[in-house]
């Protein structure tokens, strides 16, 4: 394991905005914090890369203790959310600015900005200021910066939440293909479902500074382990059915399916979402969301059931889950 | 039509600098004093041959710009550390702030009237802290040689806060991702100073800079209440001495001859700043 945080904590003023936070990141291994907005994942990764520094815990990275250790000597490589580029330099001195203040020799910088470049695909760019790029091209300068700090650590805090749909779709082999290689344990935010499952190999789901649960997209999936990370993984939202007996039922709108044998329902609404459709029925349980094939004509009134073994069940107190 | 919209504000503009400028520009073509029963009569270029062969013209220009440059610079120097301390965050930092600004916010006569008092020989503080020390009397308002300093102090002492304003705006639009990027690539506080803050502060500098100029070469008020130009004229300034030849001499022709000259000096000086700043950016990118 190289990089651990054991039992982290983070208080503004009284307040504590990250608490009991337990994560452990393997070496090549990419995990991804997951949660809503204000949930602690940027104030996570400051903490591990010593911007901030944590009020309780202790932060290892190679089983070294790091948590008292300046940001300046930690060796981390950071993509953040607004690229944070210096905007008075090209994009070639940008990269420069980092092996400059560590002391490299001008001969090596030349000669590691200029392979970062190629690497990259950013040679054309090289005398080009931030503001004269795109947004992609931006966040390439930014991961170029990253990867030139040689660092033990990568964190990236939404690296793609300036960039439209399309794009963030094309740049996600790329971004894995470069980090996801190295060696070094990446650290991933987002509060996109999707882009977590694509990138990580296990996600760990904040909420109100506390982990939710963690573990690979599939454990998510199926076993969520408390009501509100079934209902923040997996789209569209899961369906939670009335507590009964202090127990509440959540179902998967892609495991309703029609059957004769089923509850009766009236269509209030249909989606049509290409190669599937997502009607939402009126049922004696509840409004209920249903994902079935696009090719089936829904009639007005239909008859759905699932089975059992497809059924998660949480406590309707605390909101775990019952196994 | 998007023009018309900036019509208004090249009106007033156009009012207000354009008209006396013009004004004076015709009158220093004209002979306009009690000789002439106050009515303007051209001579053509009598006044400008007259400024040309002043000496005193040259001589206030020299002082003037001599107290221009020093005051700005010394100005510049001081806001500059006052705006760092104040962008950073620390308890009181709101008070302080607020403190820095009443020297700007004070009428200048008044505050000339102190400074002027503070200089006394013999009661002013100063003397007294000097004879405190076993020295000799300063006189330092009567001293041709040193009292120009003295309103230096004064004008630094009133301006600072403006320059320390327009740089902490400055400050304040540099992001913070900025720096704590910096820290992760390596980089020290003071590496900060110089490779990030400052470079992303030179426009602000440049304003400040500029308009600080224009204005500490127009010096009027401190002066006249300060030392009334003396000892000797040596702190006399372009606009006193423009304003003892219409208002003591009753010159106006020629007051208005030394209005335009110097406006054409204060001119060619902010061309030449300007240059000079276009071209160590030059340099800067030749050396890259
Ligand atoms: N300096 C601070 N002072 C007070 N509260 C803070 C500070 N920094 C963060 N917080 C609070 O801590 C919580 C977590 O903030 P954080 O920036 O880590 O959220 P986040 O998960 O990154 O959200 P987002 O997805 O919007 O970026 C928020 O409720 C925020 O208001
Ligand atoms: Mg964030």
């Amino acid at each position: 394991m190289s990089l651990i945080l054991q039992d982290i904590g983070r208080r503004v003023g009284r307040k504590w905005i990250l608490r009991h936070l337990q994560l452990e990141v393997a070496n090549g291994e990419c995990l991804a914090l997951l949660g809503p907005s204000g949930c602690g994942k940027s104030t996570t990764l400051r903490l591990i890369a010593g911007l901030d520094l944590a009020d309780e815990g202790s932060i290892l990275i190679d089983g070294q203790d790091v948590s008292k250790v300046a940001a300046v000597d930690r060796r981390i490589g950071m993509v953040f959310q607004s690229y944070a580029l210096f905007p008075h330099l090209t994009v070639a001195a940008n990269l420069c600015l980092g092996l400059r203040v560590r002391g490299i020799s001008a001969a090596e910088q030349q000669h590691r900005v200029a392979s970062v470049l190629a690497l990259m695909q950013l040679e054309e760019f090289a005398d080009r200021r931030p503001a004269q790029l795109s947004g992609g091209q931006r966040q390439r300068v930014a991961l170029a910066r990253a990867l030139l700090r040689d660092p033990l650590v990568y964190l990236l805090d939404e690296p793609m939440s300036n960039l439209d749909a399309q794009l963030r779709e094309d740049l996600r082999p790329e971004l894995r293909r470069l980090i996801l290689n190295g060696n070094q344990p990446v650290v991933y935010v987002t509060h996109d479902q999707h882009e977590a499952m694509a990138m990580a190999d296990r996600i760990a789901v904040l909420r109100d500074g506390q982990l939710e649960q963690i573990g690979t997209p599939q454990e998510l999936y199926l076993k969520p382990s408390t009501i509100f990370v079934a209902s923040f993984i997996g789209r569209p939202q899961i369906n939670l059915l009335p507590a009964q007996s202090g127990i509440v039922t959540a179902i998967r709108p892609e495991d309703v399916h029609l059957s004769e044998e089923g509850i009766s329902c009236r269509i209030i609404d249909i989606e049509w979402l290409g190669t599937s459709q997502l009607c939402l029925l009126d049922s004696p349980k509840g409004k209920l969301r249903m994902l079935c094939n696009s090719q089936i004509k829904i009639p007005e009134n239909v008859k759905v059931k699932w089975s059992s073994e497809k059924e998660h069940h949480f406590n309707s107190e605390s909101g775990h889950r019952i196994n | 039509m998007i023009q018309l919209l900036l019509l208004p504000a090249i009106l007033l503009v156009g009012l207000v600098f354009g008209v006396p400028l013009i004004r004076y520009a015709w009158l220093s073509l004209h002979a306009d004093s009690v000789v002439t029963g106050l009515v303007a009569i051209p001579n053509n270029g009598a006044n400008w041959l007259r400024l040309i062969n002043d000496q005193r013209f040259w001589q206030d220009a020299i002082q003037t710009s001599r107290f221009a440059v020093v005051s700005v610079g010394l100005e510049l120097l001081i806001a500059l550390a006052i705006a760092l301390l104040l962008d950073q965050r620390w308890r009181g930092r709101g008070v302080v702030r607020a403190a820095t600004l009443l020297p700007w916010a004070l009428p200048t006569t008044v505050m000339a009237l102190g400074w002027r008092w503070i200089f006394n020989t013999p009661y002013g503080p100063i003397e007294q802290l000097a004879k405190l020390f076993g020295l000799h009397t300063l006189n330092i308002l009567s001293n041709p040689d040193i009292t120009w300093l003295a309103t230096v102090v004064g004008d630094v002492w009133k301006t600072t806060p403006f320059i320390a304003l327009i740089l902490l705006a400055g400050l304040q639009t540099i992001p913070e991702d900025l720096y704590e990027a910096f820290r992760l690539e390596g980089g020290k506080p003071r590496a900060a100073l110089f490779r990030i803050t400052l470079p992303l502060l030179q426009p602000y500098v440049l304003l400040g800079l500029l308009f600080r100029l224009a204005q500490a070469f127009g010096v009027f008020d401190l002066i006249q209440v300060m030392t009334g130009g003396g000892p000797a004229s040596s702190t006399e300034s372009l606009a006193l001495y423009s304003y003892i030849n219409a208002m003591r001499f009753l010159d106006f022709g020629y007051s208005a001859t030394i209005m335009i000259g110097s406006f054409i000096l204060l001119l060619l000086a902010c061309i030449l700043v300007w240059a000079i700043i276009q071209q160590s950016r030059i340099l800067k990118g030749a050396l890259k």
